[in-house]
């Protein structure tokens, strides 16, 4: 019961952290500009793409590459969160005063991600709204988009079930931030980069060459980008549960091999680096 | 100015590990984009993504090491000593330029490398009209970097979110990876005018034409003739702007205020 009031009170903490730097509304705002811009700019290169080759635009593939964009912006702008608040937390002298207390760092990370995950949703959700418009506007056509209560519960619950996942990659670089104090700021263009590859955000993975395309089609991401296109723009109830299935089981396992590291990097405690500065 | 450039090249290139650190979104970014160029079939443009994973990664340092540098240096107490050195700020920002474009060059050179090795892109350069656009275009974006990085001084701690903002949509109006001007643009006209007010539109434009349709200097002068006046624009901005914040930070006394 206390460690859910950890829970909650990190979770909080981040939302503060992430909003209150100024109005909460024009936090929210702002945020929101870099997924919809991302989605703007991949599906634009589509429609470039297929109209100078002298193919016709697909309004189903238009769809597929502007669910994928925005939900590998999503995953990608959480992930990384662990890795910045412990980051800044030793920059700023805080991530000391949180092992100084009573509950374990991996809450507080976890509390974090959480939060971001809340503003993530928010402002990917937003961005796909604001995208679907915009393009229809600038780009002459209607995209296939299946917008009923059935369909938004099911992309709810794939945003649940990718929550583990999700900690699981963050809680890997959160060990990795524990240890170093350099590079780690990079490490989000490289979180963002990879999942634009291998989820099959853009793309399906089959074009990779095997065994990548092997690997990259049973990644929790990958699965819970699948399941959230066969919930807005096919409708198909049997494959959704599968890659929901799927996504969730790699998630389990992502997290329960990532919490051992991380534990095991909080070894940094003892080497006495958590409040190291510069490397 | 060669001491700051040289403070830049000698920590990025005394430390090998940076320049692989800072070529990761470049490259993946490029990778990801041709890959989606070749899967729907349009395999003749995945050479846009390729020059647009180059060209971002210059975008990159122009906003993470240009804009924001002045402002972290301000944090760090380095900007006051700049203010009391004999140097003018002006040539401290074109020798962080010069730095940043020498250090920015490995990243660059791998993205073409891995692009050309693995998707091949048709090239019908005019080499000529290629390397002056590239340099214009590479002296306007700096130029553009030091009028913000006034700018940025003046908004202090904002001045990180205000990158997150920027980076996105100004690789989208710019067209990094597509064509954002001209007739094959999806934007109405009055959003091609603004976009060209960024160095990087005209410049891509330009790179395009003359790397991938071999148009020489007479098809591209326009831009390039943009392109000069925009760099001269942002530099002179740029240091007036920065001489006029030195005035008002001296006057109320908010010079070594390292954080606001």
């Amino acid at each position: 019961m206390i460690s859910f009031r950890s829970l909650f009170a990190s979770t909080w903490m981040g939302i503060q952290h992430d909003l209150a730097w100024t109005t909460p509304s024009l936090a929210i705002a702002l945020r929101t500009v870099a997924p919809f811009a991302s989605a703007m700019t991949v599906s634009i290169i589509y429609w470039f793409g297929v109209t100078q080759s002298g193919m016709a635009l697909d309004p189903t593939r238009l769809a597929y590459i502007l669910v994928g964009s925005t939900l590998y912006a999503h995953v990608a702008s959480y992930a990384w969160v662990p890795t910045i608040a412990i980051a800044e937390g030793k920059n700023l002298s805080v991530f000391p005063h949180i092992y100084l207390t009573a509950r374990s760092t991996a809450l507080y990370v976890a509390g974090r991600a959480l939060s971001a995950f809340a503003i993530s949703t928010t402002t990917s959700l937003a961005a796909l709204a604001a995208a679907y418009f915009a393009l229809g506007s600038f780009l002459h056509t209607s995209i296939v988009l299946i917008v009923t209560p059935a369909s938004l519960f099911m992309l709810a619950v794939a945003l649940l079930v990718n929550i583990p996942a999700a900690l699981g990659l963050g809680y890997f670089l959160g060990a990795y931030s524990l240890y170093a104090s350099k590079f780690e700021w990079s490490l989000p263009g490289y979180i963002a980069g990879l999942l634009m590859v291998f989820s099959g955000a853009l793309f399906p993975t089959s074009i990779l060459p095997w065994p990548v395309s092997v690997g990259a089609s049973y990644l929790p991401f990958t699965q819970f980008i699948a399941a959230s296109r066969d919930a807005l723009i096919y409708g198909r109830v049997g494959d959704y549960l599968w890659s929901i299935g799927l996504s969730a089981l790699g998630g389990v396992v992502l997290l329960s091999v990532s919490v051992w590291v991380y534990f095991a990097a909080e070894k940094a405690r003892k080497d006495g680096v958590i409040d190291r500065r510069l490397a | 100015m060669r001491a700051r450039a040289l403070v830049r090249l000698w920590s990025i290139f005394g430390e090998p590990m940076w320049i692989i650190v800072s070529m990761g979104f470049p490259v993946l970014s490029s990778l990801a984009l041709s890959l989606l160029y070749y899967s729907i079939g349009a395999t003749n443009y995945v050479g846009f993504a390729v020059l647009g994973g180059v060209m971002v990664a210059f975008w990159g340092n122009v906003l993470w090491s240009m804009a924001s540098q002045f402002n972290w240096d301000k944090q760090e107490g380095l900007f006051e000593i700049y203010l009391t050195s004999p140097a003018s700020i002006t040539a401290i920002l074109i020798g962080m330029s010069v730095g940043g474009i020498v250090g920015t060059v490995p990243t660059a050179v791998i993205v073409s490398i891995i692009g050309w090795v693995l998707f091949h892109p048709v090239v019908a350069a005019s080499w000529g009209a290629v390397a002056l656009t590239f340099a214009l275009t590479l002296a306007s974006l700096y130029a553009l970097g030091m009028a913000l990085s006034s700018l940025y001084l003046v908004y202090g701690r904002e001045a990180e979110s205000m990158n997150e903002v920027l980076q996105e949509p100004v690789s989208m109006l710019s067209g990094i990876y597509f064509p954002s001007i001209g007739s094959f643009s999806p934007f109405p006209f009055a959003v091609q005018i603004a976009a060209s007010l960024i160095p990087l539109t005209l410049g891509m434009d330009a790179l395009r034409k003359s790397l991938f349709y071999g148009e020489g200097f007479g098809a591209v002068s326009f831009d390039l003739f943009a392109l000069a006046i925009l760099a001269v624009v942002f530099l002179a901005g740029s240091a007036y702007s920065l001489k006029a914040l030195e005035r008002k930070g001296r006057r109320d006394g908010t010079i070594s205020v390292r954080i606001r």
